[in-house]
């Protein structure tokens, strides 16, 4: 308990919020550092799953293929990356892009897969072409599930993130390996809480945009009927 | 049946071994009687291998017969072997030995002479004795590149005194707390650099942000292997701010014979850190033999003439 309080104490010590070392900047670091790796992760997993989905091929090749991302562990990614590379963000990047791939991959295949094939007829049926189906008709109603392997992804970098520190990087990794090599374990609980609370707030701000994003008729058939934008109406 | 003949194999093979050991254990020097058998040990790191090869095979040559047992382990191992007589020598480091037959009281200085007068204090009452510490160093010391070293002309610590706020310095992350590392180098020298990056004690780490310059000066110890290759050059420690980790044979005082005390001073006499540099590169780096390096050494210097 008092260990806890400790490392409240260590949280709202204000020297602990400024200069180089200060939580702002370890912060402002994490998050560029996991923003940036699911942004690749992303433009490189998105277009696959949703085409694999679309098309209907493929698809438990490229999981499977993706899927090694996730057996590989990340710590080995980062070792061998450092190896390659040297000192900088490269290596921490490409382990937490390897980490991204695959809850988007999956995510985004099953999404397109699991639209309704009577809703792709009326689309053709109405004369959409290929690409218009995909973007006016498909892409809307698989927001949801895309949009939770992003949100999967994003919550497993943001944890994962805290490994730059082993290779010299910033983040808030930095307050668990520096706490632990000067033996003061109040600034590495510290440091896990305040990665957890990002972790957590990632999640809540991504469910916050995957609200917006959905598209208001299918928000709607969540919501109670009175609060529809568009009752159905009974022939 | 088959498991049968496989364990069989197995017991000869490790009953050749221990016999191929036991053959190998003794060097005797040709057409000589032995003037006595000494047992060398060693810590479990290639240096201390060397640094008892040395030794033994220095010994061997002025007609004792050699008992090798390296790579023993830690300190922790090697100085009970050593109390208890299963080995008579065994290459030690003047400041870290003192602080542990001290118990770690903080004895150790950066002296050399007085860190091993207060170890052979402790040494006494146990049956020990330190020799006279060698000039050869393994501690830790601050290097720079050789470019960082031409543009500021430095050789020694204080030179950084005046230019180090234009420096960012590179260690592990526990540098800026311990009183080796950044509140010694402020407070002996009033070194203030122009930043710190956490990377890792003389590991992958601190070579790599040497190498894309991310830093200038960083944390080494001073008889690593791969600082030539690197282009790496340590700073000279002239105030002393290191505990002095100097080379020093500690053996049983039974055995510290004059004439043991006068082959093995000879070699400390002439061993520097610049030897256990380019040794350690011998065997860490072109995976040559400890013992093979050893003799090359005593060959180079004529020791065997």
């Amino acid at each position: 308990m008092t260990f806890i309080l400790s490392s409240l104490q260590w949280l709202t010590d204000p020297a602990h919020w400024q200069g180089p070392d200060g939580i702002p900047i370890r912060l402002a670091q994490h998050v560029q550092l996991s923003a940036e790796s699911v942004a690749i992760g992303a433009l490189i997993a998105l277009p696959i799953g949703i085409g694999l989905g679309h098309f209907g091929r493929f698809g438990n090749l490229a999981i499977n293929i993706s899927n090694v991302g996730r057996a590989v562990p990340s710590f080995a990614i980062l070792v061998i990356a450092f190896q390659l590379f040297g000192l900088g963000d490269a290596p921490i990047i490409l382990a937490l892009t390897a980490l991204a791939i695959p809850p988007m991959v999956t995510n985004s295949y099953v999404a397109l897969r699991e639209v309704d094939a009577d809703m792709k007829e009326a689309a053709r049926g109405m004369g959409y072409r290929e690409l218009a189906q995909l973007f006016r008709v498909e892409l809307p109603l698989a927001v949801p599930l895309i949009m939770a392997g992003i949100r999967t992804s994003a919550v497993q970098v943001v944890a994962t993130a805290t490994l730059a520190a082993i290779v010299a990087g910033g983040g808030l990794g930095r307050y668990i390996i520096d706490g632990f090599a000067t033996q003061i374990y109040t600034e590495v609980f510290a440091g896990a809480l305040l990665v957890a609370l990002l972790a957590l707030t990632t999640e809540l701000v991504l469910s916050a945009l995957e609200r917006v994003l959905v598209p208001r008729g299918l928000r709607s058939l969540k919501a109670p009927a009175s609060r529809r934008a568009t009752p159905f109406k009974t022939a | 049946m088959i498991r049968k003949s496989g364990s069989t194999w197995v017991l000869a093979a490790l009953t050749a071994l221990v016999m191929a050991a036991v053959a190998c254990g003794g060097t005797t020097p040709p057409g000589t009687t032995s003037k006595g058998t000494i047992t060398v040990g060693g810590f479990a790191f290639p240096e201390s291998s060397i640094l008892a090869q040395i030794y033994g095979e220095a010994l061997a040559h002025d007609g004792y017969t050699i008992n090798y047992k390296l790579n023993l382990g830690s300190r922790e191992v090697v100085a009970p072997a050593l109390k208890s007589g299963q080995i008579d020598l065994y290459p030690g480091y003047a400041a870290t030995d003192l602080e542990y037959y001290n118990n770690k009281a903080g004895e150790a200085t950066g002296d050399a002479v007085a860190t091993t007068a207060k170890l052979n204090s402790h040494l006494q009452s146990l049956g020990l004795v330190a020799l006279t510490p060698s000039q050869a160093v393994d501690q830790n010391a601050f290097a720079v590149t050789k470019a960082t070293q031409a543009k500021y002309n430095l050789t020694k610590l204080s030179d950084l005194a005046p230019i180090a706020n234009q420096l960012t310095m590179g260690a592990g992350p526990e540098c800026p707390t311990r009183p080796y590392c950044i509140p010694g180098l402020e407070k002996t020298y009033g070194i203030k650099f122009k930043a710190f990056k956490a990377l890792d004690t003389d590991g992958p780490l601190t070579r790599a942000a040497f190498a894309n310059g991310t830093i200038q000066v960083g944390l080494v110890f001073s008889s690593d292997g791969d600082l030539n290759q690197l282009g790496l050059v340590v700073l000279q420690d002239d105030k002393q701010l290191e505990a002095a980790d100097n080379v020093v044979p500690i053996m049983r005082q039974t055995v510290a014979t004059d004439n043991v005390k006068k082959v093995l001073d000879n070699i400390d006499a002439k061993l520097t850190t610049a030897d256990l540099v380019t040794m350690n590169a011998q065997v860490s780096l072109r995976h040559q033999d400890a013992d093979a390096v050893a003799r090359a050494y005593l060959q180079q210097h004529n020791y065997f003439t």
